[in-house]
């Protein structure tokens, strides 16, 4: 009786979290300024962390622990941190101009929501009860999101941030299914990420370098 | 039926004097937070009592619906304030109508701004009107969004019965739904109390005035009249957002030791979302007029969301 009242609690906190994930998502499509866009990845981030600790807690999964952990200091304190040095060095101050504007990109990332559900309704079976079946929607959701951000951005930086909400999608589907990929997994995934932020960084600062601009659809034309 | 009318004379009471104090707390404590010291939280009482004694000025151009205006929208609102449940869930006036009923009394106040604008025959009030109602009709259907959900969950539109599924449910609303709801219906209490990121509320010497600009032209008792229907919408709100989501110390009925227990529970509620509202005008710059819509599209789709999230979740 008590485990299973303890289940139902950790399912409720997970299902909050991962609905704060989604608002905080909703939160970056909107967003203008980008240290605010850091920032809020950091927040979104760091609720990730907090779901992987409880399903961690009620699964009885020490190796989540660790994922949690890590999540914590790669994608709540180093990311942030790079990309704001990056900011302070680069000087960027101005606003987010997505393509398409904010209100109706915002209506869109609502949409594509009700895809990530209407998709994760079909992964879902009555007769399992296991954490965070709403985090698979989520997942989906964050991950749809994530690629529509990337298309509405010009600016290489915000491309790379959308790109990493979008590794924060892949991570709550694997930890909400499957209740963690082995550790070494993780590991390389949390790594890749890492490297990524820091490749994209100083590749975003030569683009800029050679650009005087981060917009990348100035990478069309040739130079020789 | 001598109940019945104690408990809306008390409610009357309760709305006509805690509103003023509601909007004095929120300016001292904005002031405070700026290292002012601030005009005391009185202050909105001095107010309205000096305003009432002086004489006023009515332009020329102006029809019966300037002069109408104060009193339709004065009146509107209080008869929308009778029909919350404020300090019980038995709201005094619920056989009058459920939350829609609160929701277009408080939009026929809004339409006769709106007109008293126009009437005035300032270019200001007409400015401020056309904003007025563009922004309203964005917020309207956000709000719409979040009320249904929150309906949903009761199984019935009476403000009494949303309020009584509430009480004994007290962490209900960390369910999701009810977390996007509350959001949503947060951001359209900021852009119907005209709060900052939408309307600056403390000035009217500004271009991008909204409601200020509407009320221009009033002046002696008509202005206190508004202002203070002002204060009591901003109190209808707000209490509809806590005794809806956090019904914490909502009693079932008015009478007995509970009524001072609920009116200490809604004071003390009402202080805390007055420190939020404090907290959100003072770290945000308002925001162009074109950038409003923005804000209202993320309210809409967070209403949507806890709409379609009643049913699969």
């Amino acid at each position: 009786m008590m485990h299973i009242l303890d289940l139902q609690f950790g399912e409720r906190i997970v299902t909050l979290m991962a609905a704060l994930v989604l608002v905080l998502q909703i939160a970056m499509v909107a967003q203008r300024w980008i240290v605010l866009h850091i920032r809020i990845f950091a927040a979104q981030s760091f609720c990730l962390a907090m779901i992987a600790a409880t399903i961690a807690w009620f699964n009885h999964a020490p190796h989540i622990y660790i994922a949690a952990a890590l999540t914590l200091v790669v994608k709540v304190i180093l990311v942030p941190i790079l990309f704001e040095r990056l900011m302070v060095k680069m000087e960027i101050h101005e606003e987010i101009e997505p393509f398409v504007n904010v209100p109706i990109s915002v209506l869109i990332a609502g949409g594509l929501t009700l895809v990530g559900y209407v998709v994760a309704e079909s992964f879902y079976k009555p007769d399992e009860t296991g954490l965070g079946h709403n985090a698979l929607a989520v997942a989906i959701s964050l991950f749809l999101i994530g690629f529509f951000t990337m298309i509405n951005r010009r600016k290489a930086l915000t491309q790379v941030l959308a790109l990493l909400s979008l590794e924060n999608g892949l991570f709550l589907a694997a930890i909400s299914l499957t209740y963690g990929m082995p550790l070494i997994v993780e590991l390389g995934i949390l790594f890749d990420v890492l490297v990524a932020a820091m490749v994209m960084g100083i590749l975003v600062y030569r683009i800029r370098e050679t650009f005087e601009s981060m917009d990348v659809s100035l990478l069309r034309r040739l130079r020789g | 039926m001598m109940e019945r009318l104690l408990e809306s004379a008390s409610q009357l009471f309760l709305l006509l004097l805690l509103s003023p104090l509601v909007t004095g707390v929120i300016r001292t404590l904005k002031a405070r937070l700026q290292t002012r010291r601030g005009p005391g939280i009185f202050q909105p009482y001095r107010d309205l009592f000096k305003l009432f004694s002086k004489g006023m000025v009515i332009p020329e151009t102006a029809s019966w619906i300037f002069s109408a205006t104060p009193w339709i929208v004065f009146f509107s609102t209080i008869l929308a304030g009778l029909m919350i449940p404020m300090v019980a869930a038995d709201a005094p006036l619920r056989l009058f109508g459920g939350v829609l009923a609160v929701i277009y009394l408080l939009g026929l106040g809004r339409f006769f701004l709106a007109l008293a604008g126009l009437d005035s025959g300032s270019s200001f009030g007409g400015l401020g009107s056309s904003r007025e109602m563009t922004i309203s009709a964005l917020a309207e259907p956000a709000m719409m969004m979040a009320i249904f959900t929150v309906a949903i969950g009761a199984g019935s539109t009476g403000l009494t019965e949303i309020a009584g599924a509430a009480i004994g449910q007290n962490w209900r609303f960390l369910a999701p739904a009810q977390m996007f709801a509350f959001a949503a219906l947060a951001l359209v209490l900021i852009a119907e109390t005209g709060r900052i990121p939408v309307d600056n509320p403390d000035t009217h010497l500004e271009l991008t005035m909204i409601h200020e600009a509407m009320i221009l032209e009033y002046s002696g008792p008509y202005l206190a009249l508004l202002e203070w229907a002002a204060s009591i919408k901003q109190l209808v709100l707000m209490t509809l957002l806590i005794n809806c989501f956090w019904p914490f110390g909502l009693q079932p009925t008015w009478f007995g030791f509970g009524a001072a227990q609920g009116i200490a529970w809604l004071v003390a509620k009402l202080l805390l979302i007055s420190c939020a509202i404090v907290l959100i005008e003072s770290v945000n710059a308002k925001k162009r007029l074109f950038r409003v819509p923005e804000l209202l599209a993320v309210a809409f789709t967070l209403g949507s969301l806890a709409l379609i999230s009643t049913f699969l979740f």
